[in-house]
């Protein structure tokens, strides 16, 4: 149960940076980004590609495919920023309903629907406690999603860029009128956001099975962990990452729970849900 | 409300637009001395099989190009099923109805045996799919794949690695998709039979597609599996070796089937612990310069089709209907297509270990040889584990 | 045309408006039986698959469309509706396949409940992400759970005359008709006006007495019975259920397509689904992998997100505009000039203060209506109401003023229960409505308009006015409530009243509904000089006719002063006068506050 608990841990990690690009995107440019893990797929079959295809070495290949991710992702920012600034979250987000579409289907076309050759960059165990394996995946994942979390939050609240990104989230057009360039900054996040999540996907992808709705679908547990924080705190998108990830691994060890186990993260969300909102909140400002 | 009288002109103009479209070459049998040859396969969406009927057509361009079947050319209409029940249905309407197909030859599809067998014995035609997947494949009248077929393969690997291996504690872990449990269940309980031993513990669980198997493998690892017998689709077995792989388990030997027997598969794993062993349902095909595959290896390269099992399979089914259809006097209608096939002697290949009789019966799983083929870690390459085929003893 | 026919009665125009979506069905089975003969038997099956994509369509129009939320797992729904009629057919349930349809779209619609009731308060993105979730964890336990009878192979029989594609496709029109004839009568109802409502503004609608979750779970639940009426039918079509049918990227794809269709529309959630149908099959004739479907989906969803206009709005737009350039009916345009026309006649007849067909409750003046005492609240650092005091007695016209930023609509809002977290209390009639939601104290006849426009633009101003009285009405009432206020007739389409009359319609709306008190939150912005003092007479007349009280909130001094007999003067949150107006306007620090303002005229 523990080694099974602790097994979870690499996916959770996996989550957790998910979660916390997801958290950074519905505070700073209102969007919950149904296409993250999915833009972080087409970027790392990128990188798959470039590898076995063009044979490049694989950290340009990464390289590459991190730049193309956050492209993505920018270009998904600009077409959102242009066309639906003021509109309210709900909108803006469906528009990522249509490209998670648009980008699974594709990858079908580009990539086929076989498993890439893909050399992974981090593989086997790193240590063990006691008989219980701790693999290098899910050291780097948890790192990575601390790192992300903590990092975004000292430019958050540390730098004047930061400052200024959280005018622009909380008073857009105010923020507008006082000179801050409310566009560059929106599709900097988006691109960011972007290349965060490729990167993570383009080194966990290669220890896991990886086809196209698979790593897509991962945007599933990832809004999980966003809510546990609300869409607000960075941190406990982290933790609820690991927890769900954990949580998973031990329900995998129990055969009565084989079928319940795939609805955990839909009841966590429903159960996050339902604590979140238990207070009635109205729509619009006023 | 007017609306919905404009919906329904819409709707009926959008449809009858498409009925030109199709053109109406709904008769049977195909004019101008032409044979119509029908095929179903998956090749679109997240799990496809392309190379079966592309390698059958290349069989029959082949015969085309030398003047056709007695002077019929072959017209091969391969159709797509998506993976999509309704779409599998509405294929197999449009190559036996529209069409007008003598025979279905060389599909290769998830679902599309379920979904249509009723179908075919309704309009009275045979199907020879290159690869047959679900048990309605290989337990219905009217259908009669060229492969061995998951389920004696299941046998196969079973018998494999504890008798030729000689391994205890082997552990089952099954990907179920739709009717295919019980087939499983009877294919494990057969192993049982022969050779009098059980598997340490069969979970059915597994689910197809999962990002992450660690959880699995853990569990496995835990129970004192020596063996694993999977199921599994290349994607997620390469995710359930690299789930042992990351928990550092390394003596573990795998029994899997003929579904991850690719190049590709070869060259995304390094690390396969004791490992992987596949029972091949056709002639190895990595065994590149064995004269059993020379055929076939040519004119797959001609055509820049993939080399698979799913070409094997497309191509032999190509090759048995045109063996079958050339012994044909007279007409060749979907009746004659039917008796002949109904009536014909076994065909011998050396890229199968049973020949291949389609012949009257309510079944066909007669197919129960395979060819062992290994993958050892930090190979990348196939190699054999055999010198001659593996058969399942007759009960 | 119309014009002509003047002495149609009421009841022969309701009569035809029942009659006439019956005739279409009729037209359309008629046509439905003539392409089931005409066809070949491909395309006999391929229209079925239309059939079954128009019914989930249908349902996502709804959801997506009408109610303006986001749902992606329709398909999900029909998974349970397949699941409803695989297992009552291999439980051998009697009824057979029509009667397990039924079940199986009920089934679908209580799970859709059970769904949607934990996130009673759906906010539309928080609904996206628990349904993918839903989506996600059905796919992957139905491949491994499978549907009844499917290991054993069990088909579902088509039901007996329905047995071969061409029958079994009648039944299917028989059966869209139907689904397409209650999503109509359900959406020209109540129902339909609260979800076209909430799609626009979730305030407004709890302003006027609707239960903004209600409304969403009543949509949710709606689009649920018909994805699972068309998972039925799915099964009905290939004989058996299989997960492959239901994947999470299919209802992905199905809600965009609902978007980029605007499937909210009847007709056009018929012409998504032949898309549906027809660009995979074209590609398919074109040599085109089946896999470009999506990604034209995608791209055209996009463009249509991000543009907010859809094929359906765009085709009907069209054909509209060809429709108007013959002269058929009186469009609005027509009838715009008429209302304005109208508007002087009834400024003239204000003098003669027309008798009140309402008898007037008796004034028992002392008596308060509302009274507010000491009521505080603060954003954050920002107090932006501190004990503020006031009263309206039963039949008056309380005027509420102060300059921009002094706390008058934050004081609305208290009093009509968007601001919980308010301190003080708020009685109505001398019942205090602490822990009363917004739309409770609708109910209770404390109604407010507001300062933006919150009147949904998809209904027709007779619609919305009904809707928002919540209660039955008859026509003649609703016509003279109308003129009086000097609102487009009612089969005006909303979205054709310009901004400034849509309020008027909204203030007509709330009278119609009989509260014991009004509050009208800036009802004259966007009103020309002359409408502005039409208005006032009118409202100075309300009372008396309708029998309400009201609390007028304004910056506009002139209107106040020609309307309300008694001022409360709010600066910086603060009460800084209150009484008759006479001494509130001649108090030197109202002035003082006032001065400087520009607006003060």
């Amino acid at each position: 149960m523990l080694q099974g608990a602790l097994a979870g841990l690499a996916a959770g990690g996996l989550y957790a940076v998910l979660g916390v690009c997801l958290t950074l995107m519905s505070r700073l440019v209102r969007v919950v980004n149904f296409a993250q893990a999915a833009t972080g797929m087409f970027g790392t079959y990128v990188a798959v590609w470039l590898v076995s295809d063009a044979g490049l070495p694989i950290w340009p290949a990464v390289a590459v495919g991190v730049v193309i991710g956050g492209s993505i992702s920018a270009l998904i920012g600009i077409i959102i920023g242009t066309w639906l600034p003021e509109a309210d979250t709900g909108s803006r987000s469906a528009v990522t309903v249509a490209v998670l579409l648009f980008l699974i289907s594709l990858s079908f076309i580009l990539f086929g629907n076989r498993p890439q050759p893909f050399r992974p960059v981090l593989s086997g165990p790193a240590f063990q406690v006691s008989g219980v394996v701790i693999s290098q995946v899910a050291i780097f994942t948890v790192v990575v999603a601390v790192l992300v979390a903590l990092s975004a939050h000292v430019v958050l609240t540390k730098t004047s860029v930061g400052i200024r990104l959280r005018a622009l989230s909380e008073r857009p057009t105010t923020a507008e009128l006082v000179g801050i360039p409310a566009r560059t900054l929106s599709v900097a996040v988006w691109a960011t956001t972007g290349a965060v999540g490729t990167l993570v996907v383009a080194i966990v992808a290669p220890t896991q099975s990886n086809d196209a709705t698979a790593l897509s679908m991962l945007v599933v547990p990832a809004a999980a962990a966003a809510l546990l924080g609300g869409f607000r705190r960075l941190d406990l998108a982290v933790v609820g990452g690991l927890v769900l990830g954990v949580l998973q691994g031990a329900a995998a060890q129990l055969s009565q729970l084989s079928v319940a186990r795939h609805f955990l993260p839909f009841l966590f969300i429903v159960g996050l849900l339902v604590w979140s909102q238990r207070k009635e909140v109205w729509d619009a400002a006023r | 409300m007017k609306t919905a009288v404009r919906a329904t002109v819409v709707a009926a103009a959008g449809v009858l637009t498409l009925a030109a479209c199709g053109g109406d070459d709904g008769g049977g049998g195909g004019g101008g001395g032409e044979i119509v040859v029908g095929s179903v396969n998956t090749l679109s969406g997240p799990a496809t099989f392309p190379e079966a009927s592309e390698a059958a057509k290349a069989v029959f361009d082949d015969i085309n190009e030398n003047g056709g079947i007695n002077g019929h050319r072959i017209n091969y209409r391969v159709v797509d099923d998506k993976g999509d029940p309704a779409a599998a249905a509405a294929a197999a309407r449009e190559v036996v109805a529209s069409d007008g197909a003598v025979a279905l030859v060389g599909s290769a599809s998830l679902i599309e045996c379920q979904i249509n067998a009723d179908y075919y014995v309704q309009e009275e035609i045979l199907s020879m799919p290159g690869i047959g997947v679900d048990p309605d494949c290989f337990q219905t009248p009217n259908i009669a794949p060229a492969n061995t077929g998951p389920f004696h393969d299941m046998t196969m690997t079973l018998l494999y690695g504890s008798e030729e291996l000689g391994l205890d504690d082997i552990c089952v872990l099954l990907e179920i998709a739709g009717n295919t449990l019980p087939a499983y269940q009877d294919a494990i309980q057969r192993w049982t039979d022969i050779t009098g031993k059980e598997p340490l513990y069969v979970d059915d669980s597994v689910p197809y597609g999962a990002s992450d198997y660690t959880s699995y493998i853990v569990r496995a690892r835990e129970a004192g599996c020596a063996a694993l017998a999977i199921n599994p689709i290349e994607p997620d077995s390469i995710g359930q070796l690299k789930a042992a792989e990351a928990q550092g388990w390394t003596d573990v030997t795998w029994l899997l089937l003929t579904s991850v027997y690719s190049e590709n598969y070869a060259n995304a794993v390094s690390e396969t612990g004791e490992g992987v062993y596949v029972p091949a349902e056709f002639y190895p095909f990595t065994d590149a310069d064995s004269p059993e595959v020379q055929e076939w290896r040519d004119l797959m390269l001609a055509n820049d089709i993939e080399l698979t099992s799913f070409s094997q399979g497309g191509f032999l089914a190509a090759k048995y209907f045109i063996e079958v259809v050339e012994g044909i006097d007279g007409e060749i209608t979907r009746e004659s297509v039917r008796e002949a096939l109904h009536t014909m002697d076994p065909i011998e290949d050396p890229m199968v270990g049973t020949p291949y009789y389609f012949g009257p019966g309510d079944t066909h799983h007669d197919n129960t040889a395979g060819f062992p083929v290994k993958l050892l870690s930090g190979t990348n390459e196939w190699e054999l584990a055999a010198d001659d085929w593996l058969h399942i003893p007759e009960d | 045309m119309r014009l002509v026919d003047r002495p149609w009665t009421a009841h022969q125009v309701r009569l035809t408006r029942l009659a006439r979506p019956f005739m279409v069905a009729a037209v359309a089975i008629a046509a439905g039986l003539g392409l089931s003969a005409a066809l070949p038997g491909y395309y006999v099956y391929l229209a079925i698959s239309v059939i079954v994509a128009a019914v989930a369509l249908l349902g996502l129009g709804i959801v997506s469309g009408s109610a303006g939320m986001i749902a992606l797992c329709q398909l999900t729904f029909a998974a349970v509706g397949a699941w409803v009629v695989t297992g009552l057919n291999v439980a051998g349930a009697p009824g057979g396949f029509v009667l397990w349809l039924a079940a199986g779209g009920l089934v679908a619609g209580v799970v859709g409940l059970l769904v949607g009731l934990p996130a009673l308060r759906l906010r539309g993105v928080n609904l996206a992400v628990v349904t993918l979730g839903l989506a996600a964890a059905v796919d992957v336990a139905l491949v491994q759970v499978q549907f009844p009878g499917t290991t054993e192979g069990r088909f579902v029989d088509r039901p007996g005359p329905f047995g071969d594609d061409r029958s079994y496709f009648i039944l299917c029109v028989l059966v869209l008709a139907a689904c397409c004839l209650a999503v109509h009568f359900v959406q020209q109802g109540r129902w339909g006006s609260g979800w076209k409502s909430v799609a626009f503004s979730e305030r407004g609608t709890a302003a006027a007495g609707g239960s903004v979750s209600s409304s969403k779970l009543t949509a949710f639940a709606t689009s649920a019975t018909l994805g699972g009426i068309s998972g039925g039918l799915v099964v009905g079509q290939v004989g058996l259920a299989l997960p492959a049918s239901f994947t999470p990227i299919q209802s992905l794809a199905l809600y965009v397509l609902a978007i980029m269709a605007g499937a909210y529309l009847i007709d056009m959630a018929i012409f998504g689904a032949v898309l549906w149908v027809a660009v995979p099959e074209l590609l398919k004739r074109w040599g085109v992998p089946q896999d470009w479907g999506f990604v034209v989906f995608g791209v055209l969803g996009v463009q249509a997100l991000t543009s907010g206009t859809n094929l359906g709005m765009i085709i009907r737009t069209a054909l509209w505009r060809r429709s108007a350039s013959k002269p058929v009916a009186p469009t609005v345009s027509d009838a715009a000039p008429s209302v304005s026309d109208a508007a002087p006649s009834v400024s003239d007849a204000a003098p003669t203060s027309d008798p009140a067909p309402h008898p007037s409750p008796a004034p028992a003046r002392g008596s308060m209506v509302l009274e507010v005492d000491d009521l505080s609240m603060s954003f954050g650092h920002v107090q932006a109401l501190r004990g503020v005091q006031l009263a309206v007695p039963e039949g008056a016209v309380v005027g509420l003023i102060g300059p921009n930023g002094a706390g008058k609509s934050t004081l609305v809002d208290v009093i009509s229960g968007f601001l919980p977290r308010a301190t003080g209390t708020v009685r109505l009639d001398g019942v205090s409505m602490a822990g009363r939601s917004p739309t409770r104290r609708a109910r209770l006849g404390l109604r407010r308009t507001f300062q933006q426009d919150r009147v949904p633009p998809g209904l027709t101003v007779g619609a919305y006015v009904r809707y928002v009285a919540r209660r039955r009405l008859a026509a003649e009432d609703i016509a003279e409530v109308l003129d009086f206020f000097g609102c487009p007739p009612e089969r005006t389409r909303l979205a054709d009243v310009d901004a400034g009359r849509r309020r008027l319609v909204e203030v007509a709306g709330h009278v119609l509904a009989q509260p014991r008190i009004l509050l009208l939150d800036e009802p004259a912005a966007g009103l020309s000089h002359d409408e502005h003092l039409a208005l006032a007479q009118r409202l100075r007349q309300a009372p008396a006719r309708f029998g309400l009280s009201m609390l007028l909130i304004e910056h506009d001094l002139d209107l106040v002063r020609s309307v309300c007999d008694t001022i409360t003067v709010l600066d910086f949150g603060e009460v800084l006068a209150s009484g008759p107006q006479a001494d509130v306007l001649a108090d030197p620090a109202v002035l003082k506050a006032y001065m400087g303002e520009t607006e003060m005229l």
